[in-house]
């Protein structure tokens, strides 16, 4: 998920934010990344462009375990 | 050789006399103009005031679908009539036609069609005295040469022919023409008036060149930004520069000196602020069918400057406002901001869907430098701009659309 990786320090990087180095399944976005809900917004976005699916549309993703279930169920 | 019309993209001249000529020998009138050609809809403008017939402007980008539902005709040409002799007098010199199309009596009427920026395009009828309101004809005047930079069949395009047509001014193409094109028209004719939508302007800065010749540039329709003031300025340093508001429904109505209009004290009866949203009342408008309530809401929003004399400021249009989050954000606020990064040429900002927040701020910027990337756009607008407000996706293209009346387009 190397390019899952890029697209959350994307994500960073244009806020001014530090990178996330080493991200896990188990990292949480909003806790151990430092999203907040614009740059969740932004995610969503970025991620529907890659993979063409919208981690958001049923409810709330947490972690990035959960994005990558979304991104292999499509 | 009196010039009447010309558009060097199709290496088109037509004078007053081949106007004349054009008109003399029409023998059948269609109410409905459809045309692509400039000239053929002005002509059929001017044929329906000799007439004294209602005209209906079409857009010539209308598909037959749109056509069918705003007129209910499925064939434009079934309403086509001779034209009987005795109803029209033969018409001899510049002169005697303006002074007739001046003398246009009530049987007259104009169609026009709203851009509609949501559903259907509403339909606006109106007279010639409605349509004529803000016609200047004085001496001054006379000596105009007018760059036409708006659709024909749309409200501003209207305006300008008839402030032109009524001087007896001769009128050059420079709507839909590129950069090229249109500094050429400016200097092979010596065009001195201009009046055009700020996205039109923007397509023209910066230019090395100058025009000594432009003595007025109008804006309308959006908001006009320093920066592309400025930039017009250096290429137009005789030039003043008027704003002016108008509508489709009411025409024009207020001019500014820059960014702030005022109200003449004869107008003030007619317009309330309420909610900081503009109102006229429905004496100033065309006969139309929405305008049964006393109070017309235009959908502009305002900042008053001053009370008394009333003046005030354009802020945006209301159903422009985009929705982050519960956070309402104004298109042409970020994109005037924007505009202030040196290297950008253009932008438009426009919502998207999105899941978390409902719509999502996004961008189509056209720079002109290398060292503009999403970062540097970015970190400019985290100083000047509150979060929400700052684009999330940012595009870099080569053009920016468009509607069909000239504006940034919001979807």
């Amino acid at each position: 998920m190397v390019l899952l990786n890029e697209i959350i320090n994307t994500v960073l990087k244009n806020r001014g934010k530090e990178a996330v180095k080493d991200i896990d399944e188990s990292f949480h976005l909003r806790n151990d990344i430092g999203f907040d809900s614009l740059d969740l917004a932004e995610l969503t976005v970025r991620i529907e462009a890659e993979y063409n699916v919208d981690i958001f549309e049923d409810g709330i993703v947490n972690t990035v375990g959960e994005i990558i279930q979304k991104i292999n169920n499509k | 050789m009196d010039l009447f019309y010309s558009d060097i993209s199709k290496n088109q001249e037509t004078t007053w006399d081949k106007l004349l000529d054009d008109l003399n020998n029409t023998t059948k009138y269609n109410p409905y103009c459809y045309q692509q050609d400039f000239y053929s809809v002005f002509k059929h403008i001017i044929l329906s005031l000799l007439l004294e017939k209602e005209i209906v402007l079409l857009d010539s980008d209308f598909s037959k679908e749109e056509i069918q539902k705003l007129t209910g005709l499925t064939n434009l040409n079934k309403n086509i009539f001779p034209i009987i002799k005795s109803e029209k007098q033969v018409i001899n010199n510049k002169t005697e036609l303006i002074n007739r199309i001046k003398d246009t009596g009530s049987n007259w009427s104009m169609t026009l069609f709203t851009s509609g920026t949501t559903g259907l395009p509403k339909k606006v009828v109106h007279s010639f005295q409605s349509i004529t309101r803000f016609v200047k004809t004085t001496e001054i005047n006379k000596a105009n040469v007018w760059g036409f930079a708006y659709n024909p069949t749309h409200m501003a395009g209207i305006q300008v022919f008839f402030q032109a047509l009524l001087n007896g001014n001769l009128i050059i193409r420079l709507f839909g023409l590129s950069k090229e094109q249109i500094f050429n028209s400016i200097k092979k004719f010596d065009i001195s008036n201009i009046s055009a939508t700020p996205t039109f302007y923007r397509l023209l800065v910066p230019y090395q060149d100058s025009f000594v010749c432009v003595k007025r540039i109008t804006s309308g329709g959006e908001k006009f930004d320093e920066k592309t003031a400025d930039q017009l300025k250096q290429i137009f340093p005789n030039a003043k520069f008027t704003n002016v508001y108008a509508s489709t429904e009411a025409g024009s109505l207020f001019a500014a000196n820059g960014n702030n209009f005022f109200i003449k004290p004869e107008m003030e009866p007619f317009v309330q602020i309420q909610d900081n949203e503009l109102l006229i009342h429905k004496s100033l408008l065309g006969k139309s069918a929405f305008s049964d309530s006393e109070w017309y809401h235009t959908g502009d929003i305002v900042k008053i400057v001053s009370e008394n004399p009333l003046q005030f400021q354009f802020v945006s249009r209301k159903n422009e406002m985009i929705n982050v989050g519960g956070y309402k954000v104004n298109p042409g606020e970020v994109e005037e901001t924007i505009r202030k990064i040196e290297g950008i040429q253009n932008v438009r900002v426009f919502a998207k869907s999105n899941s978390v927040l409902g719509n999502i701020i996004c961008c189509e910027v056209v720079k002109t430098s290398d060292e503009i990337d999403e970062v540097s756009i970015r970190s400019f607008l985290q100083s000047k701009l509150q979060e929400f407000k700052i684009p999330r996706i940012i595009k870099f293209t080569d053009k920016i659309s468009t509607t069909r009346t000239g504006k940034i387009k919001r979807s």
